[in-house]
């Protein structure tokens, strides 16, 4: 009956499948009786996930509330063992609530009453983890019930008796007993009996390591399989495609859902557009600001930009709405971090590891902390903590690289850093990073290399096109590098920076003087004017136009007639021609 | 020759054969297995005198192993007691089925009763003993439990026992069906695999600490010294991941998975390992107080110096002298000098594998020397030698040297280094071309009992001077002509060296060397072609050199002469001199088959001049040979015959078989062709040992069943007869050639022209 439920469940959704989103009232209502159904057995989580996503549609009028769940024989045989067994579920008894399961044939009891024992499996696994007999033995510590559920379940799955619910706990116990492969088989047939359960999705999302693995699967047609595949997609790290899709979802009338607005500023943050990403998180925080989930990646975001009332603000807010999470030590330990106090700091990420082991961003961020207190022992265990909980964590990597070259290791963390350039093969800073060791052990053309690929894969800290300049300065390439100094301004400008550049006043002395010596007269006297805007090289900037007016008089008689071929691209001149001090964000509209 | 240095690695698990490894505060902690140690040790004190003296022996030795290895399961536990002593098994099963299937208490009872054994005036156990100390570590972990913790030891006990007994049942079951000779069989085969084999750790529990460490410690002892009595690699890299997957800390597993991937040539995952090694073993070094900054430092820069290793073994030196430079630095920022030896060391090797330099190596092993390092002072000592054989510095002083390496080996009880140190002189000997040295060396090495048997029990067995000595063997028994042992030696090394070990390369070469010459032998030309491919991914100039060589047996001169003229500027270059003369004198050979003897001269005393400079003794042989057959062809056989003289003794000693054969056969042709101008009498005299020289080159060439050179033997022999008038020995000979010239093919040379 159980089963028959389930199948017209699925049919419902059916009607409404194929990514349509026409009939938004019938998705609530789907939503609704799905939270309810998750909230009766337990499943919290997935519950919590379909009211949210409920919460963001217009509410039902009375007529179209879902019905109440219509109560089958078997349903009301087991209702009062159900009836008691979920309070002392509730009450986190958990072998209480199975032993008054126990003869239950309802698939919701029986699903409470498996979900029970799994669960009652999985805490004295960690209670025994506490007083294991020896330290080699506490990685052996196992949850004893898998086996037995599994052997229950995996009949129950042969004579096709499991609803949705049946065979996500089917794969939960797969998944535990490290059976990958049948635990994605048994998910995706939950996600076609039941697509309305998140849970089964979202084990789904954790179990798919790429795009290939994606591309291979048979997945039922629904709406909730776009929510699954924007998810998966900013799992692994295909933003643009996240992005679209969940573009789509709130086009779709989901533009209220916090999930999916938490979501977007994820992915934004992932590829380091700060601004927008920032500027979602405040209206989330405006939409749900008892929301504690996703607030370290917002203090991220906070402690990059150096905001410090802002990250303050937030730490004392989420500090007052629950102080033992572990999204709130981490954003008090950026804030700690922000604030230079880096032993405080490392403390707190500390403790949210105690609550959270496998917690990976705390790792990485400790191991910053350590780094900045010169502790380098100290950071090195603590990133390879974190690789050790996930081997594809590239700031990790990163970060070991790191503390090799503080110890003056170039050769040594090439290594590392390749290990991160691997897995973020289009991030500029592992390539820099790369370049940088490279031309420490003065193999100047793989610096070169990873300079450009670096400028080529678009560079966030503008600074690879000056090193490979540079580079080619000192290999006496002066035309190369001129190149990439013009280069290095049209990027500066066109992208309308207001922050004084550092290396601008270097390229345009080194540009001044590169067409002087190609006795360029009018591009040299350009860029010599510009290098008298910058304080370090005014007075270079003075001389060298002096030295080109004199010259240009005494050769006065050749050069006046023929007109200066202009070699510079149209909007460098631009740029250098004193007259037209225009704003930068006029000029972005002239380079090509 | 090869080099001595590659086994030269920093492996800081060993030092002194001794796991340092102090990560977790728990050293051991009780396990039913070490209950049932715990009933068998008391049941051992409380028979006590009844044991007769056979059975107690038996069983001291089987405690040692019981006390450090893994833990096993009950049947194999007691069938190990029952081969010492059946009636002492009985007794254990009894006490542990009684504890077992009895309750909580009889189990306390037991812990309880265990201090006894120290108490009272004369204690059966001493403190301090083996035994002791396992027992009082054993009563500190069960103290130590928490209640739960009591329970749950007493529940896996009771896990422990009922797995035996559900095993013994389906066991009788078996006996019931199968007859009781099948039994005996099977029986002598689980002896044969004896109590201890590794494979068995997979099926059992997690190790204890002490266990992890004897194990890791055993096996590195094993790769280190008998790579095929070691678990496989990929077994072995399975109980590592087990091992990690338990306790991700314990570094030294990293570094044992590092050697593993060696093994196996995984650039990859050998990297990975030892940076990961390194990295743990920064932060224990960090916690470790009584060393402080040094400790940290320390591993800093042996990180360092070990990937130059790394890299310098998968032969990618540019890449090992970037790592080398940056240990160098930061051991010369810390002022360590050991470490820098160890540097310098490798700096070394490194140079040498791009261009010679004796200054940097003299400079380590005066400062080894100074900072009190004999053994990296007498690989250096090694290596100079080896360099100054190369470079052709007088033989004695080097053979000097060498002694005086020895006996800072024996002081030191070195005996790595002894077996390196015979290993080199047997090459250099035959680098002069001594054979008979360079033979009985190789036999000293093998039949000579290593200094580590002594001490610690393990044959170092697989070193890469082991391999050295045999590959000369086996090239020095194929020379004698005697290939079924030469082939029986390469079976053996076959076995001894798997064919991805590390030194196994050399094998090959030489395997593929002795089957170049034998089909070189044979006149099987294109079997030779096809092994020079081989050759070459081995050793380019060796290959190159053959290639030369089929090119110019086939008759394709112009192309050989191409080839041989390119290979003599690159080894003039690399300072080649062995392979620099062998050129010369395929060179030379190519002019005088041609016939332009008088241009092969100049480059034959130029090939004498470079042998006898690097006293090459047996090259200048050859080079001498070259010379008396172009001398005769030119037509003053007596000058040649007067300087052969001089090389057929050094060539009748230490030569192969084949160039003796060839020496007689010069010698007999240029005592006809001098004898022309004799007198009747004396000409007849001459033509008579020349035949006598004839009969001994023929020998000789049937020995390594050279039909050409025999055939040609003959036909000269029948000449000779008929010039003597002897008619029925010419007969006989001449139906000898004309069998053999009837199975070979027609030769391009004119027979009598050719010398080789």
């Amino acid at each position: 009956i159980g089963r028959a439920d389930a199948m017209a469940a699925a049919a419902m959704v059916a009607s409404a499948g194929g990514g349509d989103f026409s009939d938004l009232r019938e998705i609530k209502k789907q939503l609704l009786s799905v939270a309810e159904r998750s909230r009766e057995r337990g499943l919290q989580h997935s519950g919590k996930w379909a009211a949210e996503l409920a919460f963001a549609l217009e509410p039902l009028p009375l007529s179209e509330l879902p019905p109440p769940p219509v109560l089958t024989e078997e349903d009301a045989r087991d209702l009062d063992a159900y009836t008691l067994a979920k309070s002392y579920f509730d009450l986190k008894e958990y072998d209480r609530a199975a032993y008054f399961l126990r003869g239950c044939k309802s698939q919701k009891a029986y699903f409470l009453y498996m979900y029970s024992r799994y669960l009652s499996g999985e805490k004295k696994k960690d209670d025994e983890t506490v007083d294991s007999l020896g330290p080699l033995e506490k990685g052996q510590v196992k949850n004893e019930a898998l086996r037995e559920l599994r052997v229950e379940l995996s009949k129950k799955h042969k004579a096709q008796e499991l609803d949705g619910f049946g065979l996500y706990l089917y794969g939960v116990v797969l998944r535990k007993l490290d059976l990958v492969k049948e635990a994605i088989d048994v998910f995706v047939e939950a996600a076609h009996v039941l697509p309305l359960h998140w849970g089964a999705w979202l084990e789904l999302c954790n179990l798919i390591t790429d795009k290939e693995m994606l591309k291979f699967l048979s997945l039922p047609d629904t709406w909730m399989k776009e929510f699954f595949l924007a998810h998966i997609y900013t799992e692994l790290q295909l933003i643009e495609e996240a992005l679209q899709k969940y573009q789509s979802l709130i086009d779709a009338g989901f533009s209220k859902s916090t999930y999916i607005i938490s979501q977007i500023a994820v992915a934004y943050h992932n590829i380091r557009d700060i601004d927008k990403a920032l500027s979602i998180f405040n209206e989330l925080r405006k939409q749900d600001p008892y929301r504690i989930e996703n607030m370290d990646t917002f203090s991220n975001l906070l402690y990059v930009r150096s905001m410090k009332p802002e990250l303050s603000y937030l730490a004392h807010n989420l500090c007052e709405i629950d102080k033992y999470r572990v999204e709130t030590c981490c954003v008090i330990g950026n804030y700690y971090s922000l604030r230079s106090q880096h032993e405080k700091a490392a403390l707190y990420f500390q403790r949210a590891l105690k609550l959270n082991p496998r917690y990976l961003g705390a790792w990485t961020l400790m191991g910053h902390e350590y780094m900045e207190m010169k502790n380098t022992s100290a950071a090195i265990q603590a990133y390879r903590h974190a690789i050790e909980v996930n081997k594809r964590d590239y700031r990790a990597w990163y970060g070991l690289g790191q503390t090799y070259e503080i110890l003056k290791m170039p050769f040594y963390c090439l290594y590392y850093y390749r290990r991160a350039h691997q897995l973020r093969p289009n991030d500029s800073r592992m390539l820099v990073a790369l370049g940088e060791c490279y031309e420490k052990l003065n193999q100047l053309v793989e610096a070169k290399k990873c300079y450009w690929r670096a400028y080529a894969v678009g560079d966030v800290e503008k600074m690879a096109l000056v090193k490979l300049a540079k580079l080619h300065e000192q290999l006496n390439e002066s035309e190369q590098a001129a190149q990439c100094y013009i280069k290095y301004i049209q990027d500066i400008y066109s992208c309308g920076e207001v922050v004084e550049h550092l290396e601008v006043s270097t390229a345009f002395r080194y540009l001044a003087q590169y067409y002087f010596k190609c006795k360029l007269w009018d591009e040299a006297s350009a860029c010599a004017q510009k290098c008298c805007a910058f304080n370090d090289t005014r007075e270079e900037g003075k001389a060298l136009l002096r030295q080109i007016l004199q010259l240009r008089n005494q050769g006065e008689t050749s050069s006046t007639d023929v007109a200066a071929p202009f070699f510079l691209p149209a909007s460098l001149s631009a740029n250098n021609t004193p007259t037209r001090r225009v704003s930068p964000l006029n000029l972005s509209s002239v380079t090509p | 020759m090869a080099s001595v240095h590659e086994s030269l690695y920093f492996n800081p698990m060993l030092t002194n054969g001794v796991v340092h490894a102090n990560v977790f505060g728990v050293r051991d902690w009780v396990t039913p297995h070490k209950m049932a140690l715990l009933v068998l040790l008391s049941e051992l004190g409380r028979a006590g005198a009844q044991l007769g003296l056979l059975e107690r022996r038996r069983l001291n030795r089987l405690l040692l192993p019981l006390l450090q290895g893994p833990d096993m399961a009950l049947s194999r536990l007691r069938k190990a007691i029952e081969e010492c002593c059946p009636h002492l098994a009985g007794s254990v099963h009894i006490r542990l089925k009684l504890m077992a299937e009895g309750e909580l208490k009889d189990m306390e009872q037991f812990f309880d009763d265990l201090s006894d054994s120290f108490s009272g005036t004369e204690p059966e156990v001493h403190k301090t003993s083996v035994v002791g100390l396992f027992l009082r570590h054993m009563i500190l972990a069960y103290n130590k439990l928490s209640f739960s913790q009591v329970y749950k030891l007493y529940t896996s006990l009771q896990q422990y026992f009922q797995k035996d007994e559900k095993k013994n049942g389906a066991d009788e079951n078996e006996m019931e069906l199968t007859n009781p000779e099948e039994l005996d069989g099977k029986m002598e085969k689980e002896e044969l695999d004896g109590p201890l084999r590794e494979e068995e750790i997979a099926c059992s529990g997690p190790l204890s600490q002490k266990q992890a460490e004897y194990f890791l410690s055993q096996q590195a002892s094993l790769l280190k010294n008998d790579e095929t009595k070691a678990l496989a690699p990929a077994s072995l890299q399975k109980e590592l991941n087990n091992l990690l997957k338990f306790n991700p800390d314990f570094a030294e597993a990293h570094y044992l998975s590092y050697l593993n991937s060696l093994r196996v040539q995984d650039v990859f995952s050998s990297t990975h390992s030892l940076l990961h090694y390194f990295d743990r073993l920064i932060l224990t070094g960090a916690e470790s107080k009584s060393n402080g900054d040094e400790g940290y430092g320390r591993s800093l820069r042996y990180a360092a110096l070990n990937l130059a290793a790394l890299h310098c073994r998968f032969g990618h030196y540019q890449q090992a002298e970037l790592a080398l430079q940056e240990a160098i630095r930061i051991a010369q920022e810390s002022n360590d000098h050991v470490c820098l030896q160890h540097c310098l060391s490798w700096l070394y090797i490194l140079e040498q594998k791009i261009f010679d330099s004796c200054v940097l190596l003299e400079h380590s092993v005066n400062k080894s020397l100074h900072f009190g390092l004999p053994y990296l002072a007498s690989l250096g000592i090694q290596s100079l030698v080896q360099q100054r054989a190369f470079a052709g510095k007088a033989a004695n002083k080097l053979m000097d040297a060498l002694k005086d390496s020895d006996l800072l080996h024996w002081k030191h009880s070195l005996s790595e280094l002894i077996d390196i140190s015979i290993a080199q002189k047997t090459a250099i000997w035959r680098l002069y071309g001594r054979s008979t040295m360079a033979l009985q060396q190789a036999q000293t090495l093998l039949s000579m009992n290593s200094l580590e048997a002594v001490n610690v029990g393990v044959q170092q067995n697989n070193t890469e001077s082991f391999a050295v000595v045999l590959c000369h063997l086996a090239e020095l028994h194929a020379e004698q002509g005697y290939f079924a042992a030469a082939s029986e030696i390469l079976k053996h090394l076959k076995e001894r060296f798997p064919p991805n070990s590390q030194h196994a390369q050399l094998w090959m070469l030489f395997d593929q060397k002795i089957q170049f010459e034998r089909a070189m032998n044979d006149g099987r030309y294109h079997v030779a072609d096809s092994l020079v491919a081989g050759i070459t991914a081995l050793n380019s100039i060796e290959g190159v050199y053959r290639k030369a060589i089929v090119l110019k047996a086939q008759n394709q001169m112009s192309e050989a002469h191409k080839l041989l003229q390119k290979l003599l500027i690159h080894c003039q270059k690399i300072k080649n001199t062995e392979m620099v003369i062998s050129v010369l004198l395929s060179i030379a050979e190519l002019y005088w088959r041609s016939s332009c003897h008088t241009i092969a001269l100049p480059v034959l005393l130029q090939a004498l001049a470079l042998a006898r400079e690097y006293s090459l003794q047996y090259l200048a042989s050859e080079t001498v040979l070259n010379l008396a057959f172009s001398q005769l062809i030119l037509g003053i056989p007596e000058q040649a015959l007067n300087i052969l003289h001089m090389a057929i003794e050094p060539v009748l000693a230490h030569g192969a078989v084949l160039d003796k054969g060839c020496a007689m056969f010069l010698v007999a042709k240029c005592q006809v062709a001098s004898a022309a101008s004799y007198t009747p009498q004396k000409k007849i005299e001459a033509l008579e040992s020349a035949i006598l020289n004839l009969n001994e080159a023929k020998t000789y060439f049937a020995k390594v069943d050279c039909k050409e050179q025999l055939r040609d033997v003959l036909y000269f022999q029948a000449r000779l007869f008929h010039t003597l008038g002897k008619t029925q020995e010419r007969n006989k000979c001449a139906m000898l050639f004309r069998q053999l010239h009837q199975e070979l093919p027609a030769h391009g040379v004119p027979l009598i022209n050719a010398f080789k």
